[in-house]
């Protein structure tokens, strides 16, 4: 199977087999024996790459992979071809819309942008209070406010969409 | 025969749970108190008895003073012990278990109160014979500027007097910036606190945060425990405290430590406190004091040999100050908060597996337990990893290799920051500031970063692997394997364990 994995911009495809002497990953013509085995009842992982051994927790949701790794955490986007493939598609029709989502659940104490706002990256456009600290929640990417789905003084649970933008 | 017979411990998470082990060893029963959502708490679990409070939020529960002392009281306990944070610097508090006949574990109402206040606390500190940050505490005008600059020498910050939140704040280089900057302060001072009296202070550059434990008893008597280092902050949060600090001469620890004393005796100080100094250019300032146990305490017990809460106890009791043991070694600490590593953003969840940490010199202070739910209503801290080592070298080592121990699942938490900071050029040469978590990489290393893509692809093919290993099973009705998984003996003993 072929992934396509995505971390911090940066963008790797490796393919991934089980042959009969056991899994192997290859990025190019770069070969690694891989073993990979579950500890307990999931997401960790007792990785061996070409004998190296990682301790791995992965929590695996969908196409995003967060992974601990020797003290780093990882959010790896990872697609499988099927995947990729579908998304290729959907990319084209979706024109580029985006969301901003609710980093966690909290209270709503700013907006900062309404409809038709021409925003640039980085730009604060709603800010949400959670654990007594003001967390200011940034456009990713410059754009103009299509839609906002939320008001001040409204609680909102983690992932709940708060703005789009075009 | 214990000092007291039963304790109320007036927290929650950590450092409740630190408080009732240390009175566990004395002999002394222990009183948890509770919010709703802390009903299964460690502390709970651990105390001998527990009381419920009330609601979630703080002031329905920790903060209500009627409420914690009444508990007490209720409860027949002979004394409370604040930890950090709500209570703990609230001379109210203090003062309501005092008309109770309950000893506070902590300084008396007016030590509390006068340290409290910023204004007062530095004017004790100034009679004291405490250095400040030189500059003028009063209004300064136009005509005197230019003097008064030159006098505290540059760079100067001028700062407005009702000030607050970073507001009517200019930093000055030299004289030719000085005038419109001072327009500039007194403007923004008015517009935004009605108030445009400013006052001008030296700008301690690249500072570092350097705090000296002091202890005291009902007898006058006053000790010190050494430094903690605490600059690697974030928002003027700490992450990682150290002690000894690499910067200290014995001289500047020794004159340091006797300024901390002599203004816990100006005002009449007992049991265990924290003297916060700003340290630059071979010079230090006096920042503010807290009046309770500090998060970072196990630095110092650990770096001792000490254990500061029985200390705490025991002056409250009466009894006279321990000796204090010679230090050795180096201890650091590095505070687990459930935070994402990357924004800062508070993470919430249930924490669905840990894995801790253990070997020579590694000690954590947490109430962590699989199942806990990390809500919105409390610190993010989760817990604090604390090492010992023989010298500086080798508590950075045990640190970094304790940290890739512990393991958190179910929410994110701010180690990998820390983790950064202890392998940075920066923090390993000793010469940081509190700057320094702005400047070090926060990038993973290019190889790292391969690796985890790599790692991250193999566990989906894994996870799919089994669905498909599943699928199959089901469809031929018993759990036998077909034979086109057969050879994946690995994977159908692992299948079990799969929920």
């Amino acid at each position: 199977m072929k992934y396509t994995t995505r971390f911090g911009g940066e963008q790797r495809e490796f393919t991934i087999e089980r042959h009969a002497e056991g899994l192997v990953a290859r990025r190019g013509d770069v070969r690694h024996a891989l073993d990979l085995a579950l500890v307990g009842d999931g997401q960790t992982f007792s990785l061996l790459v070409d004998g190296q051994s990682y301790d791995v927790v992965a929590e695996v949701q969908g196409e995003q992979v967060t992974l601990q790794l020797l003290g780093e955490r990882f959010v790896v986007h990872v697609e499988d071809e099927r995947e990729h493939a579908a998304h290729a598609v959907a990319g084209h029709k979706q024109g580029g819309r985006r969301e901003l989502r609710a980093a966690m659940p909290g209270i709503v104490v700013g907006v900062k942008a309404a409809p038709g706002d021409a925003v640039a990256e980085g730009q604060t456009l709603v800010v949400l209070e959670a654990m007594k600290m003001q967390n200011p929640l940034a456009a990713e990417a410059a754009g103009v406010v299509v839609r906002v789905l939320c008001k001040v003084g409204e609680p909102v649970s983690a992932g709940a969409l708060l703005l789009e933008l075009e | 025969m214990p000092p007291f017979r039963r304790i109320l411990v007036a927290n929650r998470g950590e450092i409740a749970l630190r408080v009732i082990r240390t009175a566990q060893e004395m002999g002394i029963e222990t009183v948890a108190v509770y919010s709703d959502a802390d009903r299964t708490a460690l502390h709970v679990r651990r105390a001998s008895r527990a009381v419920h409070l009330g609601g979630n939020r703080p002031s329905e529960s920790y903060l209500d003073i009627g409420k914690v002392v009444d508990a007490a009281k209720r409860s027949g306990c002979d004394a409370l012990h604040p930890g950090y944070g709500f209570l703990s610097e609230n001379e109210d508090a203090a003062a309501a278990c005092l008309a109770a006949g309950i000893e506070f574990l902590g300084p008396p109402p007016a030590a509390i109160a006068a340290m409290g206040d910023k204004v007062e606390a530095r004017r004790i500190a100034q009679a004291a014979g405490v250095p400040l940050v030189p500059g003028l505490q009063e209004d300064v005008d136009e005509p005197r500027l230019a003097a008064a600059a030159r006098q505290v020498g540059y760079p100067v910050m001028l700062k407005a007097a009702a000030g607050g939140g970073g507001k009517g704040i200019r930093i000055v280089r030299d004289e030719k910036g000085l005038l419109e900057a001072f327009h500039l302060a007194r403007a923004e001072a008015k517009g935004a606190f009605g108030d445009d009296r400013v006052y001008l202070e030296k700008f301690v550059t690249r500072p570092r945060h350097v705090e000296i434990q002091v202890m005291a008893d009902k007898h006058g008597g006053v000790v010190f425990y050494g430094e903690r280092e605490c600059s690697v902050q974030r928002r003027h949060q700490k992450l990682v405290e150290e002690s000894p600090c690499a910067a200290l001469t014995p001289e500047l620890r020794a004159q340091m430590g006797a300024a901390a004393c002599d203004l816990a005796r100006a005002v009449g100080y007992v049991g265990a406190g924290t003297v916060e100094f700003l340290f630059s250019g071979g010079r230090f300032y006096f920042l503010e004091m807290n009046t309770r146990l500090q998060v970072e305490h196990p630095v110092t017990e650990m770096r001792f040999g000490v254990d500061l809460v029985r200390e705490q106890i025991r002056v409250g009791a009466g009894e006279k100050l321990s000796p204090v043991p010679e230090p050795r070694g180096h201890a650091i600490e590095v505070r687990v908060n459930a935070e994402d590593p990357e924004t800062w953003f508070p993470s919430l969840g249930r924490i669905s597996r840990i894995s801790l940490p253990g070997g020579p010199g590694v000690r954590l202070d947490s109430a962590l337990y699989r199942g806990l739910e990390v809500t919105p209503w409390y610190d993010s801290m989760l817990g604090k990893l604390v090492v010992h080592g023989a010298d500086r070298e080798q508590a950075i080592a045990r640190c970094v290799r304790a940290l890739r121990e512990l393991r958190i699942v179910g929410v994110a938490t701010s180690c990998p920051v820390a983790l950064r900071a202890l392998q940075s050029d920066e923090f390993r040469g000793g010469d940081y500031d509190t700057g320094i978590l702005e400047r070090i990489d926060r990038k993973p290393p290019a190889s790292r970063r391969e690796l985890a893509m790599l790692a991250a692809a193999a566990a989906r093919f894994l996870v799919a692997e089994q669905a498909g290993a599943r699928a199959a099973a089901a469809a031929h009705g018993t759990g036998e394997g077909p034979p086109r998984w057969a050879q994946l003996g690995r994977i159908e003993r692992q299948r079990r364990f799969v929920p």
